[in-house]
Formats: structure tokens, C-alpha cells, sequence
């Protein structure tokens, strides 16, 4: 059974992009196949260049990179959701996977959760 | 017509009481599971869902208490209850041993709640035939 | 008992983006159960979803929507669990 964990909350503003990354990381520790959905705000996660030294959070960037490291399948991207947020394939960290999150892309998972 | 043969649940909470309806819905749900002849395995709570496991909680008397209500129905049914130790810790919700770790003037986690890591839910995902999650709704 | 591929749980008021998401990503096999600020989904505008639309009946009670008003269909927290078992998945949204 493959999990696909979504997020749609933007990155900073709010902790449960963070809570959501620590289930998929967890479910990787434990051999479970996971991937990664960021979807609606969420994308805004995968912006090269974060920098939140002055809000006085860690960059989410380097967890996001290792994350095929520690197991996670596939990190994803709605590509109309990164259109509407200005991001350009050259704008993503590097191993994101553009898709169109539908109900097509749903079917493929025995699993889909969001953190909150 | 009802499936008659009883499932298992794992449910998660991760929308605070008080905040929103997440903890007064999964307990409706879970009774209603119990009364359908199902099996909970246990409750995990993520994220803003530790406040359920707040001993300190106090509503005013004429409102219900979700974290007692859920103490009460966890006992009853003998149902484990969690709570997330990263999303309990950052959220100042801690038992006795955690109090001693980090030297801390309190403890406050409700009987029969427990504090441990993401395992727990994993593990729980893993022996249940369904998880059903209780989100806030903001 | 008819099977239910994926069971939608959709407890955000319409105006959250995941309302929306949530009614676009469900296919004919799908059901979409509304509870909580959901419910009020039937209040609004006409709702598009190729799944099947069911709705929390305490919730819509607790709103003052009243269920000869819609032509969904109601349920409680029985005919959640129910629900639940004839999924073959359950998202909450």
C-alpha cells in the first residue's frame, strides 16, 4: 500500500506543512511507500532560494532535498498550482515531479492523507 | 443493511477542542463504531489535536469537556490514546517523565493519554483497516 | 451494499480552497460525505461533483439547515461508520 501525503498549506506561516513532511518522513523510516502531493499554496514549499533566517525558522529546503535519501518516493507538484504561484521549473528545488492532481493521480494511492 | 463483519479504526485527531469540531465529531464516530460492533485500535493525536490531552483544561461548567469526555470513553472501552511527542512538546503538553527530561515546573497530560512518536500512528495505519482522520476546519 | 471506492470527509466551509479540491478530485465511484462547516455546502451555491453527495445530519440540524431542503442524502454518525467500512479508502479533507 503506497501513501500519498498532501500539502496545501504555504510554508512559514503556519506549522502544518512541517507536521506533514515529519508523517512522511516517519512512514519512510518505517519502510511504508510514501509520496509527496504539494498542492494549492502549498507549492510554494518546492521556491529555490528560501532564506527564513529573519523569521527565525529552519529552511525546509534541505529536508525537502533529502528527502528520496530517507525514502520518499516521489515529491510532486500540481503544475497548474505552480503556474498560478509564478514558480518555473527552473524556480523548484531539484527532483520535483510536475503532475495534475486529479482524480487520476489519486487512484494510483491505497493512502491520502493531509497533516491537519 | 450493515456489513456484518466488525472492522478495526485507527482514528487521528489534529484539530484542538475549542478551537473546532474535530475531537466532538471522532468521539460521536467512535461511539458510533463501538456501537456498530467495530474494534478501535487506538487514537492518535497530531499536531494541534495534543490540546485534547490537556489535564489542565477547565470550560465553563455548562459546556462539555472534551478532554474529560475523551478520558472517559478511552478508560471505559480500554482504547490507547497518543499524543504526537513532537506535537506535545512544542504545544507544552507533558507527563511526568518528559517533566524530568527537560526540567520542566509541570506536567499536565490526561489519563489514560500517552506520549510517543509518529510510530504509534504508523503502526496503527498498519494494523487497522481503516484510518479516519478529524481535521480543524480553518 | 453498494461499494464506495473513495469516501470524501469534507469538514471546510465552501469558501476554503479545499472545498473546491476536494468536490473536483472525486469520480463517479466516490462518496462525499459533508460534516461540520461542510454542511454548508448545501446552503450555497448549486455544488458540481461527479460523486455521490451525502451530508452530516447533526451538523445540518446545528446550522439550522433543514433536511426536507435538500435533495441529498442525510446521515448520522451510524450511517458514517457505515460509510467508512464500505470504502475501500477514506480521505478527510
Amino acid at each position: 500500500m503506497s501513501t500519498l501525503i498532501l500539502i496545501d498549506q504555504p510554508p512559514y506561516g503556519g506549522w502544518t506543512g512541517r507536521e506533514a513532511l515529519d508523517m512522511a518522513f516517519s512512514l519512510a523510516a518505517f519502510d511504508q511507500p510514501v509520496s509527496l502531493l504539494f498542492c494549492g499554496a502549498g507549492v510554494n514549499w518546492l521556491r529555490k532560494g528560501q532564506e527564513p533566517g529573519q523569521v527565525r525558522q529552519k529552511s525546509v529546503e534541505k529536508n525537502l532535498s533529502a528527502a528520496t535519501i530517507f525514502g520518499v518516493e516521489a515529491l510532486l507538484a500540481d503544475s497548474d498550482d505552480c503556474n498560478r504561484y509564478g514558480l518555473e521549473a527552473a524556480q523548484l528545488l531539484s527532483g520535483v515531479e510536475l503532475v495534475r492532481a486529479d482524480a487520476q493521480l489519486f487512484a494510483g494511492y491505497s493512502h491520502t492523507a493531509f497533516a491537519g | 443493511m450493515q456489513d456484518s463483519s466488525p472492522l478495526s479504526f485507527t482514528i487521528v485527531i489534529t484539530g484542538a477542542p475549542y478551537s473546532c469540531q474535530a475531537p466532538q465529531s471522532a468521539l460521536s464516530f467512535a461511539q458510533a463504531a463501538l456501537r456498530a460492533g467495530h474494534r478501535i485500535d487506538r487514537v492518535f493525536l497530531y499536531g494541534d489535536g495534543v490540546h485534547l490531552a490537556s489535564a489542565l483544561a477547565s470550560p465553563p461548567s455548562d459546556e462539555p469537556h472534551w478532554p474529560r469526555e475523551w478520558s472517559a470513553f478511552l478508560n471505559e472501552h480500554d482504547i490507547p490514546g497518543v499524543a504526537c511527542i513532537a506535537s506535545a512538546l512544542r504545544r507544552g503538553l507533558v507527563d511526568e517523565g518528559e517533566q524530568k527530561r527537560f526540567e520542566l515546573p509541570a506536567s499536565n497530560l490526561l489519563p489514560p493519554f500517552t506520549i510517543a512518536g509518529l510510530g504509534e500512528w504508523v503502526e496503527g495505519r498498519m494494523m487497522s483497516s481503516r484510518t479516519v482522520y478529524f481535521h480543524g476546519s480553518d | 451494499m453498494t461499494k464506495i471506492q473513495t469516501l470524501h470527509i469534507l469538514n471546510k466551509s465552501p469558501e476554503h480552497p479545499r472545498f473546491a479540491r476536494c468536490l473536483s478530485m472525486a469520480s463517479p465511484d466516490d462518496a462525499i460525505l459533508l460534516i461540520e462547516n461542510g454542511v454548508l455546502g448545501l446552503a450555497s451555491a448549486a455544488i458540481s461533483t461527479s460523486g455521490q453527495l451525502l451530508a452530516l445530519a447533526p451538523d445540518m440540524a446545528a446550522r439550522g439547515l433543514d433536511d426536507g431542503s435538500t435533495s441529498f442524502e442525510t446521515i448520522d454518525y451510524d450511517g458514517m461508520v457505515d460509510l467508512t467500512t464500505r470504502a475501500q479508502q477514506v480521505v478527510s479533507w
